[in-house]
Order: C-alpha cells, then sequence, then structure tokens
C-alpha cells in the first residue's frame, strides 16, 4: 500500500553534470516497491513549484528502509529537491503504480533505457538475478556523459551496451541500432523493456510490433496526484478485447504499459 | 471547540470539504486517509453516461498552480452510484455529488437518479466548468440559464441543492442572486478562472483544449474577494473554494462570510493536509478566545470604519 510520509534525506552522492542519487527513509517503499514503480516527491520546504514530481525507484534497501531515486536536476522542482540537505525533509507519497513483470523462464529480458530512463532498470535487474532470468540493457544518450550508473549493471550480471549521439561512447546514434543489431542475431525468446523519452519508447514500440516481440514500455507524462484523481496523467491505450480506445491514467494504470496497447499521439 | 457547521441543512463536523475534481470518487484516498475526518467530500463531476474527457495534455504547472483541461472525464452517474456509493457508506462524512450535463434535462435526470441513491446528502451543480464546449459555464456564465438550471434541478430531487458558481463573470452577485431565487440552498464559490498558458517554442497552448481552468493559490484572492462578495449578497450559506493550502487559507474564506470551505489542488499536493489544518484551525479559535468555528465566519472588518 501507498503511503504518504515526510521522509528525511538520508544519502545523497553527487554524479556528473546535473545528476544526483538521493536516498530518503520510507518503510513502504522500502520493502514493497517493485521495479517500475514510482514515488511522488517534493521538498518539503518548497512552496514552489506546486506540485510534487514522479521518479521511478532505482534502489531499495528494506533493511535500513531506504529508497533511491536517480535524479537529474533541469528545472525548479528537480533542483530543489537536489539541493536538500541530509536531515532535511521531503515530501512523499510511494510506493506508486504498476511494475514491469519479468520475462517467462528461459526469456531473456532486453531493458532499453534513455538517460534518465535507465533509473527503473536497476531494482529490475536485482528481480531478474533473483528470478534466475537473463537481461541486458541497451542504454542511449547524446553523450558519455549522460550514461550514468552505466557500470553498476555488470555486477548484476546484466551486460550494458552503450550508444551516444555524439559518438563519445559506444556504437554511434540511435540506441535503437545496437539493440536491432542483438535482436537481428537471434539470441533466444527476448522480452523488450523501455523507459526513456517518448520518441525512443514509440520506436521501440514499433520495432517490438514489426518483429512480433512482447514489450512493456514505461511513460512518463505530466502527472499532478499520482494516484488517480487529477485524471491529468492520461494516456490512450486500447486492450485487445476494447472496440475503442481509453484513457487510463499513467499513474495507476502505468506507468508501464505493454507496449501493443498504447495509442501513441501524432507528435511533431 | 466545536469545528462543526451547518450548510443547506447538513451538518457538517468540521468546515474542511474536499473539492470536485480534486478528490476522485473519494475511495482513491482510502488508506491515505481517514475519510471519516472530512468535514465532506464532493464526488468528481458526473454526467449520465461515461465521458472520455480532453485530449493531452490536459495540466501543466503554473506559479503558484495548475492549469488544467481534464473534460469532466468520468464513469456516469450509474456507475457511481453501483459502484462508488457502498464504499463510501463506510465513512463518517458528507457526500457531495457535483452534477453536470449538456442540457437542462439532463442535469435534472442526474439529479433524479441520485435523489433516492443512498449515501448521497446533497447535489453540486456543475455550471462552471470551463473545460467542455457544452454545459458548464455556458449555463454558469450567463444569469437567466444559472436560474434555469438551478430550478430544474431543485424540481428534481429533494437534496439539499449547491451551485458552484464561475469566477469567469463579471459581477457574481448576479449569479448568487440568480441561483438563490431558484431555489439553492447554499452556493459553492468558485469554480477556476479561465487561463491560458502558451508553449513560445511551439507557439501553440500547452494544453491540447486550448484554454484551461487555474487553480490553486494563484487564485486565492481572487477567490477570497468573489466568496465575500457572494456572501454579501444572498442569504444562504457560502461555501469559499480556491487556493486553500492552509489553515490560515480557510480562516481568510470564513472571516469574509463562508460558513465551509473547499480544499482542491491541495489534495494533489498533499493528501495528508486535513489533519495539520484541523489542529491549526483549533489552536487559531483558542488562541483568539473563541469555543465555536461559526464565531469566526463574517467577521471581516469591511469596509473599514
Amino acid at each position: 500500500m501507498p503511503a504518504n510520509r515526510q521522509v528525511p534525506l538520508v544519502g545523497r552522492e553527487t554524479l556528473g553534470g546535473a545528476y544526483h542519487l538521493l536516498t530518503f527513509q520510507h518503510r513502504e517503499a522500502a520493502r514493497e516497491a517493485r521495479a517500475g514503480q514510482f514515488v511522488m516527491i517534493k521538498a518539503g520546504s518548497c512552496a514552489e513549484p506546486p506540485l510534487r514530481r514522479p521518479f521511478s525507484i532505482l534502489a531499495v534497501d528494506p533493511e535500513r528502509e531506504t529508497f533511491t531515486l536517480f535524479v537529474k536536476a533541469v528545472g525548479d522542482g528537480t533542483r530543489t529537491l537536489c539541493a536538500l540537505r541530509e536531515g532535511e525533509i521531503a515530501q512523499c507519497l510511494a510506493p506508486l503504480g504498476r511494475a514491469f513483470t519479468l520475462p517467462p523462464p528461459g526469456t531473456e529480458a532486453v531493458m532499453v533505457a534513455g538517460g534518465y530512463g535507465i533509473a527503473p532498470f536497476r531494482l529490475f535487474s536485482e528481480e531478474l538475478r533473483r528470478a534466475g532470468r537473463a537481461g541486458r540493457v541497451f542504454y542511449g544518450g547524446r553523450a558519455a556523459a549522460d550514461l550514468q550508473l552505466r557500470e553498476r549493471f555488470a555486477p548484476l550480471g546484466v551486460p550494458l551496451v552503450p550508444a551516444t549521439e555524439d559518438g563519445s561512447l559506444g556504437a554511434r546514434g540511435r540506441v535503437t541500432v545496437p539493440l536491432e543489431a542483438h535482436l537481428d542475431g537471434r539470441p533466444g525468446p527476448v522480452r523488450l523493456y523501455a523507459c526513456g523519452p517518448d520518441a525512443m519508447l514509440q520506436a521501440v514500440a514499433r520495432l517490438a510490433e514489426a518483429r512480433g516481440l512482447a514489450a512493456e514500455v514505461s511513460l512518463d507524462p505530466w502527472m499532478g496526484c499520482g494516484i488517480g484523481t487529477c485524471l491529468g496523467c492520461v494516456v490512450l491505450v486500447r486492450r485487445a478485447d476494447e472496440p475503442r480506445p481509453k484513457y487510463r491514467c499513467a499513474c495507476t494504470e502505468g506507468p508501464v504499459f505493454d507496449a501493443a496497447t498504447v495509442v501513441w499521439p501524432e507528435h511533431p | 471547540m466545536n469545528l462543526a457547521v451547518e450548510v443547506a441543512g447538513l451538518r457538517f463536523k468540521n468546515p474542511l470539504i474536499a473539492a470536485s475534481g480534486t478528490f476522485g470518487y473519494g475511495v482513491e484516498y482510502e488508506g491515505l486517509l481517514d475519510l471519516s475526518r472530512l468535514g465532506g467530500l464532493v464526488s468528481k463531476g458526473l454526467y449520465l453516461d461515461p465521458r472520455d474527457g480532453c485530449p493531452t495534455p490536459r495540466i501543466v504547472e503554473t506559479p503558484s498552480g495548475l492549469l488544467n483541461a481534464i473534460g469532466l472525464q468520468g464513469v456516469g452517474v450509474r456507475a457511481f452510484v453501483k459502484d462508488v456509493l457502498p464504499r463510501l457508506a463506510r465513512y463518517d462524512t458528507v457526500v457531495l455529488v457535483n452534477v453536470c450535463g449538456d442540457t437542462v434535462e439532463e442535469y435534472a435526470e442526474v439529479a433524479r437518479i441520485l435523489d433516492g441513491a443512498p449515501g448521497v446528502h446533497g447535489l453540486e451543480i456543475n455550471i462552471s466548468c470551463p473545460n467542455v464546449k457544452k454545459g458548464g459555464m455556458a449555463f454558469g456564465g450567463d444569469p437567466v440559464m444559472t436560474h434555469e438550471v438551478v430550478a430544474a434541478v431543485r424540481k428534481a430531487t429533494r437534496l439539499p441543492v449547491v451551485p458552484k458558481l464561475s469566477p469567469n463573470v463579471g459581477d457574481i452577485t448576479v449569479f448568487a442572486r440568480a441561483a438563490e431565487e431558484a431555489g439553492a440552498d447554499a452556493l459553492s464559490c468558485i469554480n477556476t478562472l479561465l487561463g491560458l498558458v502558451v508553449d513560445v517554442e511551439a507557439r501553440r497552448p500547452r494544453l491540447a483544449f486550448g484554454t484551461g481552468g487555474l487553480s490553486g493559490p494563484a487564485i486565492r484572492p481572487v477567490a477570497v474577494r468573489m466568496a465575500w462578495q457572494a456572501a454579501r449578497a444572498v442569504k444562504v450559506p457560502v461555501i469559499g473554494i480556491g487556493g486553500i493550502t492552509s489553515a490560515r487559507d480557510a480562516l481568510e474564506f470564513l472571516i469574509a462570510g463562508c460558513r465551509a470551505v473547499q480544499i482542491g489542488t491541495a489534495n494533489f499536493v498533499d493528501p495528508g493536509l486535513y489533519d495539520r489544518m484541523l489542529e491549526d484551525l483549533a489552536e487559531y479559535l483558542e488562541r483568539h478566545g473563541l469555543a465555536d468555528v461559526n464565531q469566526i465566519v463574517g467577521t471581516l472588518q469591511y469596509p473599514l470604519a
């Protein structure tokens, strides 16, 4: 069950650029969260901006009753959060939303991350290892500096393939290029999992459909409440047994959706 | 310390009510807060049939506020009666249902269905939603239509009727009096302010609907002023709404003449705010030597002597 708590920051690590790892005390999130679930959080001291922000849960420590977020300070909400000092309070509702589902036995989990979309895949890799499933990460970004946390997957037995648009690390270009190369190599049964910018998610969904692969995508629309009351974060979804698509809350029925059911907006 | 208030013949155990459109159907908050702590709650707006609502994006954050164009997505009144009301019956709180319609007849029909429904204590009439093409603000922006809708609902139900007025009018007292004459038992003041946020890169509105309704602390001074004007213009009680995030905010409305208040956007930010607000409200009254929240209502010293 999600719980609404005032949570102290108990640990922080400043990575390169504007990236931070923030660890908060929160019993329910620490004990119950599964990969793909998220928290709604804002710095307790700030009146502005008004709304909490959603973040995927990067890691949990059930014994210390903490969870860790991977946050890039880009706007007012993320900057005030990243400016918290240890012991200072944030307001936090967690854990929320639907998690990724494990692939069937013998099926490899192919994770596709764009930028800070890497966040849920660390926890997912731990779940895969515990369940005895194989995993692999394709991680794309603009430059090497955007591929944070990339060294934290090998210890979990999960190989990681980087791709950067400027060619500063791994293959040059979109992350879907090495991904397609891997799938072309007929690796055996795979299921795709994607988290990142909408354009990347859409590309993964198209590619999954073309190859007849199952895919789960984690969507990140603007959210107001996180619990399905503001109806601000809805996504058009059409399930197989339904005659027409319906608006569904990304916060309660997602953020992880079966890619084949998502009706993608026609973005410019 | 008495925090109970009476509005529209209904006893609210305290003057804090969760506002329509910001509290779902109430049951979404089960497990996060004890709904019995609330003075009352107002459901998301309901039409006869389910509604899809507006395309996305539907919300955008603004300075101290939120601009939304949700467009009254909802399950329809029958599903609400069948699936939600039995769950709400477990809580000791006043349940108001927000009634919508594309036509006067639809408002009346929804009211009729709710009239005999167990667990419904009153109806809030939505004549002020800015995010629908028909009904909503189109009715609340015209005093003749306001009168017609309220009178039609009044005829269709024995339940208390509480029209929710729009701030997007020149003189809210005209609308307050029209609603009162048509048989309103109380008034909710105010709904959201019509706004527009522009994406300057794309040179398009940020919301798919175009315009939206502005809520949150940004609108509070406007809301207090309009609730104050309405409260002076009518005899029926006024429920103040607009940007309340704390007991002090609520007190502004009470002092300005409101008998109760609704908390809206703040529900999104902190669903746990009611306990803190009730504590702070009681503390304020005690500090001012008052034993009853009703003693603070309408005590604004203005016009100044």
